[in-house]
């Protein structure tokens, strides 16, 4: 820092000089410094380029809220203000690295796919470069502890995840590759997504009055969806073609209008229900880490 | 249609001459190229195809299995196909031909053995015969000629139900599904081939496996 402020007199003349037209050659050769160079000796340069590169990465709504919370980010990640050395300041720093790792992970939604792999890579950088004791790599307890962080910030509610972190979880001395960590990464982010959609179905399938959705309704939409997805033919054309008919909105009425058929009222079924069939769903295709 | 290959034994060319081969000026103007079919049941044949070689005329002459007591019969089933136009000339001298089975004279069913007859009235060319041949006989039915019931969906005598009242709306349900399923169908398609290297089954690990790590 004191460097910095050393320089900031020089910097001031080097500009009063540019600005007076063609320098002398005498004064300049004390201080050749323009306030270009001053901004790139102390990074300002890179820095704004890279937070600039990442506003056009991830094309926030709010680009301010955006740029603000970067700079945070920037600012814990500078040793200045890091590793303190002792126990607790470990622990603390453990959390740090695992919400600038998440921060780094929710920059780009997962269908901007070359943005998220780029992100992930990052996170992956930041939870592996760890403590001066410990060797780099990611060991499994952060992964774990990272999928399970994403999950509930991510508002599904945890009966709908567990059987998922059950499935792509590592065990705590496991160490986790870049491509077993993007995957599980990829997988969490699209489950959330998934169950968001689900939330929105069941809302649609709501009878207005009750606030719950009809039981056998329910299961007649997610037994369509259940028969998309296990679609008989292995060949992908096939297999889309087939997807689309049977969700299609006439194979999903004729599906309603068949549960309906018996007009009597039958028992509700709850959202959480709902959502934790149609996450099974999604969750049998994912493949388990091994 | 399918066809499948016919293994099969093609013995060497015959010519008939007047006369001694080596010492008589003449050429052969005739050739009979027999062709066996040893490790085979008596099969329909479904196409005959060779690569020509300045054969000017073929006339096939097939032995074919009548019942168990008679024995069987030479039917002449191609007569004098004309595979060079003008004897004289290169055309169709170099061809590729294909015979199928409904030019034949006869039908092909129960095919025991061939008898190919070349001839080549011009005596321009130096030799003549025909080359590469392969049998043919039908495959298996293709399968899947049969359509899917989805492609022909919704069927029309199912369509005009008329839908409950207070039925959700199936055109935003069908969006949301469709949503479900793409993410689904994603995740599917994605996995990555990187293990993490475990051993175990279940929580157990295997002792053979231990003790030579």
């Amino acid at each position: 820092m004191a460097a910095v402020e050393k320089r900031r007199p020089a910097m001031t003349q080097a500009a009063s000089i540019t600005d007076s037209g063609r320098p002398g050659v005498s004064r300049a050769a004390v201080t050749a410094e323009s306030e270009e160079d001053f901004l790139r000796q102390v990074g300002v340069t890179e820095m704004l380029r890279a937070a600039l590169l990442k506003v056009l990465e991830a094309r926030p709504e709010e680009p301010i809220a955006f740029l603000a919370h970067y700079f945070e980010n920037m600012g814990l990640r500078s040793p200045a203000n890091g590793g303190a050395g002792e126990p607790p300041g470990q622990l603390l720093l453990q959390q740090q690295r695992l919400g600038r790792a998440l921060w780094h992970l929710r920059l780009a939604h997962h269908s901007q796919r070359t943005a998220f792999n780029n992100n992930v890579g990052v996170a992956y950088e930041c939870l592996s470069a760890s403590g001066r004791k410990k060797k780099p790599g990611l060991d499994g307890r952060t992964y774990s502890e990272l999928l399970k962080r994403i999950c509930r910030d991510g508002e599904a509610p945890e009966e709908v995840v567990a059987p998922l972190l059950r499935k792509i979880q590592c065990r705590d001395h496991e160490a986790v590759p870049l491509a077993v960590f993007r995957a599980g990464m990829l997988t969490c982010f699209v489950l959330l997504e998934f169950v968001s959609r689900a939330g929105a179905l069941y809302r649609l399938l709501e009878d207005p009055g009750l606030a719950v959705a009809d039981r056998r309704v329910g299961q007649a939409v997610l037994d369509t969806l259940a028969g998309a997805l296990q679609a008989s033919d292995d060949t992908a054309p096939a297999r889309y073609l087939e997807a689309g008919s049977r969700l299609g909105p006439d194979s999903l009425a004729l599906a309603m209008d068949r549960a309906l058929v018996a007009r009597r009222p039958s028992a509700a079924m709850t959202r959480e229900e709902f959502l934790e069939k149609a996450a099974a769903l999604f969750i049998a295709k994912v493949k388990p880490v091994g | 249609m399918s066809r499948v290959s016919v293994p099969c034994h093609v013995k060497g060319t015959v010519a008939l001459q007047v006369g001694d081969v080596r010492t008589s000026q003449g050429r052969p103007g005739v050739l009979v190229i027999d062709v066996t079919f040893p490790s085979v049941a008596p099969f329909e044949l479904q196409e005959i195809m060779f690569k020509n070689y300045y054969t000017a005329f073929l006339t096939i002459r097939v032995r074919q299995h009548t019942s168990t007591h008679t024995p069987a019969k030479w039917v002449t089933c191609l007569r004098d196909y004309c595979l060079m136009p003008d004897p004289h000339s290169e055309e169709g001298a170099q061809e590729y031909v294909s015979l199928f089975k409904h030019q034949m004279l006869c039908d092909m069913a129960r095919v025991l053995e061939l008898r190919l007859i070349l001839r080549q009235p011009s005596p321009l060319w130096s030799s003549f015969t025909v080359e590469e041949l392969q049998i043919y006989q039908q495959g298996p039915k293709s399968p899947s000629m049969t359509f899917p019931k989805w492609l022909s969906h919704p069927m029309p005598c199912e369509q005009p139900a008329p839908l409950l009242e207070g039925l959700p709306d199936p055109s935003r349900v069908s969006s949301e599904a469709q949503q479900m399923w793409a993410l689904t169908e994603m995740i599917r398609a994605s996995h990555t081939s990187t293990r993490i290297g475990r051993f175990d089954v279940d929580g157990c690990y295997d002792l053979n496996l231990l003790s030579y790590t």
